[in-house]
């Protein structure tokens, strides 16, 4: 068994260093699995907008994890949000066009999996349960301390600022 | 081993940016909804547009022009302040290598070595 410092000084994952400016301090990190790597490098900048806006998606992720490095509030609720608990301890992080599946190892840690284009998650039925198993899967297999997730739906207890916005 | 999002800084700044205004509308409809229940719908009428567009630009689904910004900032009761700050030197680059001489004097670093700006041009 393996802290998560021990599992990227194995390379079994990485920590993104989110690139912030000199008056901003890391108080979240993100951490990649392999496969979610191999995602950021071959299909990420590839991606297009299904709104045609001016941030592409690659874009639209590096402003995200930002955000969520430097501790901004995130948005939680059913208009607006940037993170959503999917089930079991699997949460998403979402842009316009953007899912990042992935879980919180501890509060304000979170491992991301894999991705997806929202678009495709819309026209596939089914696409968003299986990433989310897929996650489940991978946790399983990890050889990371327990425990290796925090479960359950309330954003208070893997982030520590939020906040909801759901005027009509 | 970390890992660094392969973006063009221009593009860096431009997507965060354009994330961070986004974001300063949304938290300031959040706190004005809770204060005194200011909902979409007002804001969309102030303005003089159907909800559904208001809703793609904060939602980040449809882009916001300048001139939007300044109305929907007037429809949450708030001034927009927009500054151009020169960048601050990260810590890292704070560590300058200290030089010596032939006479072995400590040489003196060009003013901008490690100097900290905060010459700004400011609009509100």
């Amino acid at each position: 068994m393996a802290t998560l410092l021990e599992l990227i000084l194995k390379g079994e994952l990485v920590r993104l260093s989110p690139e912030l400016d000199a008056d901003r301090v890391e108080s979240r990190w993100f951490y990649l699995t392999p496969r979610l790597k191999d995602l950021f490098d071959n299909k990420l900048p590839g991606m297009g907008s299904t709104w045609r806006i001016e941030q592409s998606p690659i874009e639209q992720v590096d402003f995200l994890l930002s955000h969520f490095a430097e501790g901004e509030p995130l948005a939680y609720s059913t208009m607006f949000r940037h993170l959503r608990h999917h089930s079991g301890f699997v949460w998403e992080l979402k842009t316009a066009d953007v899912r990042i599946f992935g879980w919180f190892a501890k509060k304000d840690h979170f491992v991301g999996h894999s991705l997806e284009h929202k678009q495709t998650l819309v026209d596939v039925p089914g696409l968003v349960t299986g990433y989310a198993s897929e996650v489940v899967r991978y946790v399983e297999s990890l050889d990371l301390d327990e425990p290796k997730f925090i479960a359950g739906d309330d954003p208070s207890h893997v982030v520590s600022n939020f906040y909801i916005a759901d005027p009509s | 081993m970390s890992y660094r999002i392969s973006i063009s800084p221009i593009r860096r700044e431009a997507g965060r940016f354009i994330g961070r205004v986004r974001h300063a509308l949304l938290v300031a409809l959040a706190e004005e909804s809770k204060k005194r229940g200011l909902t979409q719908a007002e804001i969309a009428r102030k303005i003089g547009v159907n909800r559904s567009v208001i809703n793609k630009e904060l939602r980040g689904e449809k882009d916001i022009t300048l001139g939007r910004v300044a109305e929907l900032a007037a429809a949450l009761g708030r001034k927009p302040v927009f500054e151009l700050r020169e960048p601050q030197i990260s810590a890292k680059d704070r560590f300058v290598k200290i030089t010596t001489d032939s006479t072995n004097r400590a040489v003196p670093l060009p003013k901008s070595s490690g100097a900290t700006t905060h010459n700004s041009s400011r609009v509100a």
